[in-house]
């Protein structure tokens, strides 16, 4: 693969990533808000805003990667404990977060630079002035501007070089790379083969050096190893040996050492102690431990960090868990604690030892134990780890999909192909036998169906994960209180109706904190507390996927949704006054009726609900609100799980088989032919008390014109059908039962029907048409006569 | 027999740049998407050289650096950081668990190769 096109797929990929990690951002910072100093979640900050950045420029988008830079660098500072993250810190956070966002979609960055700038400017005020200049200095690094010249270098590479992969020629080749170099190896460090250890570095080299390179470059070879070894870097020629270095830090390391162990002796015995999760201790225990390993690796001390690598894991995974330690987890800390205290007493006697002169064959210091294998498994068994995914471009899944789908209809060839064998042919063996190899293929597709089913469905978190952001602006702005509870993040819906389903609850919750929550002083006065509650709920039942929006501000006024559609010429005042309070509320679902007394620049201008209905409805889902004056308001919005197979009612008019979706058909009855009485040219009839236009669905097929009077049978099947101007009684020739079907669309060149769905297959092979209520029965009711919810 | 690389990163932006570059080259390339992952995938096959980024969930890349090098099977493998700046303090503290070099994020493709052919001839 090119660069050109590799660059280019790292993009489309960063893009996708970005997406999760400025979401995952989001979620932090707004949990920062209530505890601003929690180490982990200001990990968790870092961490992403790292990765956008690193992998961001590697993706090539450099102008993003350096915005993001002035982020981390403030959150890296909060990690370290350098600084506090304040609420306007959170914000302009925020906004970069944005920003970051806009710079990965666009093209042209160059717009959002002033933007851009304002915020790093804002977010120097809060960096120490150091930090807020190096990302420049550092361009200036690494110029070397010197001529020729000669160095002597000297390099000793300690002992130990080999446990960490160094092969120290490469280091010389790399010196070799820099100019004109004469290297010598010194060998006399080599013992007797007898003594010697094939894993230790016995060897040192000299290089007299020409090169144009300063001192600084050369010494950047040796950064990592620089510490342990010896390494002399002179301009002039005096040749160089060298000693190694004596130990005498090692008895202020001891001293540290013994203080930690003390510290976390402390922590052991409070752990024991506590019978809930004790986060404070915890983190300090973390953190004494951190301390002290730190100063192990000055010192070169490398088994402490092998012994308490463990520990840290277990109670990095208490801290970031929330959860009381079990008593193995704490039984596993105290053995850490043993082993530590071994190796330090080890030390110990090491360094006495060391101080006076050695006697000529001192046994080696006791090393201390691996811990026990099985002790490993189970730790490791404990780490949370995230499952392997793979994304998929959604129009493979799409296609996979068709097929599975196709797949379904095509079986139903099997039974009819045993059928005319059987019957035609007279081969009811053969017959049979293509029966059950149907049978058989029919299983699979049902098991592939559910397969590809399952891969669409995505957990609604993605959606809800946008709302806890949303709230908290909305109040900022309007000086408001309110908390956002989500429940039921996991439940899973079809990914179409993830998608379709955001923007109508961003308008449900919008106008739950803009219209429902009321201000803080008022809410005192009707004596709630302050800060009013918003609840997200999502769950699943039955078939179906609940989604409520629960709030427990204002509520809503009948009287006053009367008289506003009253006013707006929604109602005549005689329908007006027929409606109940449940009826009156269900005016908010009206085209064209705002309740808020002043508009907002939140919840605009009352496009909300009548729209919020017909997209829920498009998603072959259902709206129901409940509200209660004083109280709050409650919206239920009913799915179904998922889009590919939808419940159905099979009804048969002027012999032709249709199917009415399940969701939109509130009731089926059989009337009497006297409850149908005629009113001009129309049909009506009374049912419980309401009155419905009747429309007979045979009526509105060319095949079979209306001409004036319909001859009714005895009895009438009717399905009271719900659509956007009200329900309807639709009359049917018969009711042929509970379907399930696959809602195939008619292709292109019907699209501009609007009456149909779609077509289903149905088990025998015929096709039968799917019935869009909203789009065959609205046309034909006049809403004016009709408005009765 | 081409050598085996494992990339360790939980940015799948920074695996796959890496992936593309190494396989194009012809070595064999294993993903890990953080430190316990890079734990389990390197016990199933043999990994000749590490690329780990350093900041990680689960466990990160000095961690990782320290759990390979108790692991008698790597204790000579050379591992290879991945950083975004020349923070010395991170890097002094990889170095200390046992890695062998690093690359400063965001490199170019010729500079991954580089430092690979250097460490993994």
């Amino acid at each position: 693969m090119d660069i050109a096109a590799l660059q280019l797929k790292l993009r489309d990929s960063f893009r996708m990533e970005a997406a999760d990690l400025l979401a995952e951002l989001d979620s932090a910072m707004l949990e920062l808000e209530s505890r601003p100093q929690d180490a982990t979640l200001l990990n968790r900050v870092f961490r992403a805003i790292h990765t956008i950045k690193g992998s961001g420029a590697t993706a090539g988008f450099k102008e993003m990667a350096a915005f993001a830079h002035h982020v981390e660098e403030l959150f890296d500072e909060a990690r370290m404990e350098r600084l506090t993250i304040t609420p306007v810190m959170i914000d302009l956070t925020l906004q970069a977060k944005d920003l970051i966002g806009q710079l990965l979609d666009s093209d042209g960055p160059a717009a959002l630079a002033p933007a851009c700038h304002e915020v790093v400017e804002a977010l120097a005020k809060f960096l120490p002035h150091d930090v807020a200049t190096s990302c420049t200095d550092q361009t200036k690094l690494g110029e070397g501007t010197d001529s020729r010249q000669r160095h002597n270098i000297f390099f000793k590479p300690h002992a130990q070089v080999f446990f960490s992969g160094t092969d120290p020629v490469s280091l010389v080749d790399e010196l070799r790379a820099l100019g004109e170099a004469t290297v010598t190896a010194r060998m006399d460090g080599i013992p007797p083969l007898a003594n010697m250890n094939p894993k230790q570095c016995y060897l040192a080299w000299e290089v007299a050096l020409v090169s144009a390179q300063s001192v600084a470059k050369i010494k950047e070879i040796f950064l990592f190893v620089e510490d342990e070894s010896e390494i002399r870097i002179e301009r002039d020629l005096t040749p160089i040996t060298g000693q190694s270095e004596s130990d005498g830090p090692l008895s202020a390391f001891l001293n540290i050492a013994g203080q930690s162990l003390q510290a976390v002796e402390g922590f052991l015995s409070q752990l024991r102690g506590s019978t809930e999760h004790d986060g404070a201790c915890c983190k300090n225990y973390l953190r004494i431990l951190k301390t002290f390993l730190s100063a192990a690796n000055r010192q070169g001390q490398q088994e402490p960090a092998a012994l308490l690598g463990e520990d840290i894991l277990l109670l990095e995974v208490a801290i970031a868990g929330n959860v009381m330690m079990s008593d193995q987890t704490k039984g596993n800390l105290a053995d850490g604690h043993r082993k530590l205290a071994a190796l330090i007493q080890s030390l110990r006697k090491n360094n006495r030892r060391e101080n006076e002169p050695p006697p000529p064959s001192a046994p080696p210091p006791s090393m201390t134990p691996e811990p026990p294998p099985e002790a490993t498994a189970a730790q490791q068994k404990e780490t949370p780890r995230a499952r392997p995914t793979v994304r998929v471009d959604q129009e493979k899944l799409d296609r996979l999909m068709r097929s599975a789908g196709e797949l379904l209809v095509a079986r139903n060839a099997f039974p009819l192909l045993a059928k005319r064998l059987t019957m035609e042919h007279g081969l009811s063996g053969v017959g049979k036998e293509v029966k059950d190899a149907g049978d058989h293929i029919s299983h699979i597709a049902e098991d592939l169906q559910a397969a590809v089913l399952s891969i669409r469905m995505t957990p609604i978190r993605t959606v809800f994960q946008r709302f806890p952001r949303m709230v908290r602006d909305i109040c900022r702005v309007q000086a408001k209180e309110a908390e956002l509870l989500l429940e039921g993040e996991d439940t899973e819906l079809d990914k179409t109706v993830i998608e379709q389903i955001a923007d109508p609850l961003v308008h449900l919750v919008r106008n739950a904190v803009d219209h429902g929550i009321e201000s803080p002083e008022a809410r005192a006065q009707a004596g709630k507390p302050r800060s009013g509650k918003v609840t997200l709920k999502a769950y699943n039942k039955a078939t179906n996927v609940i989604i409520e929006i629960h709030d427990d501000g204002a509520g809503m006024d009948p009287a006053r949704l009367k008289q506003k559609a009253l006013e707006k010429g929604l109602i005549t005042p005689e329908a007006a006054a027929m409606l109940d309070d449940r009826e009156a509320l269900e005016l908010i679902f009206l085209p064209g009726l705002t309740t808020a007394a002043k508009l907002t620049d939140i919840s605009g201008r009352g496009v909300g609900m009548d729209v919020v209905r017909s997209n829920i409805r498009q998603l072959h889902g259902t709206t129901t609100l409940e509200s209660k004056l004083g109280c709050g308001s409650k919206i239920t919005i009913t799915l179904p799980a998922s889009l590919m197979v939808s419940k159905g009612i099979l009804v048969e008019a002027n012999r032709e088989e249709y199917v009415f979706p399940m969701e939109s058909v509130v009731q089926t009855v059989r009337l009497p032919r006297s409850q149908i009485r005629q009113h001009e040219q129309s049909y009506f009839t009374t049912f419980r008390n309401e009155v419905f236009p009747v429309l007979r669905l045979a009526d509105h097929f060319a095949v079979n014109r209306r001409s004036v009077e319909i001859a009714w049978p005895e009895e009438v099947p009717i399905a009271i059908v719900e659509t956007n101007r009200g329900r309807v009684a639709v009359a049917v020739d018969r009711f042929l039962g509970h379907v399930e079907v696959i809602v195939k669309a008619m292709g292109s060149d019907f699209a501009g029907i609007t009456a149909f769905q779609g077509a289903t297959i149905m088990g025998d092979g015929r096709v039968a048409l799917v019935i869009n209520p909203a789009g065959f029965f609205e046309p034909l009711i006049d809403p004016e006569k009709t408005f009765a919810p | 027999m081409p050598k085996t690389i494992m990339i360790v990163d939980d940015s799948a932006t920074m695996r796959q740049m890496v992936s593309f570059t190494l396989l194009d080259a012809g070595y064999n390339v294993v993903e890990a998407q953080d430190g316990v992952d890079a734990v389990t995938k390197s016990g199933a096959q043999n990994v000749d050289l590490f690329l780990t980024d350093l900041n990680m969930p689960n466990l990160d890349g000095i961690q990782l650096t320290r759990r390979l090098r108790a692991t008698p099977r790597y204790e000579f493998t050379p591992i290879v950081l991945l950083t975004t700046e020349s923070q010395k303090e991170r890097k002094m503290e990889g170095k200390a668990a046992g890695a062998t070099g690093w690359i400063v994020k965001p490199f170019q493709t010729e500079q991954l190769l580089a430092v690979v052919k250097k460490v993994c001839p």
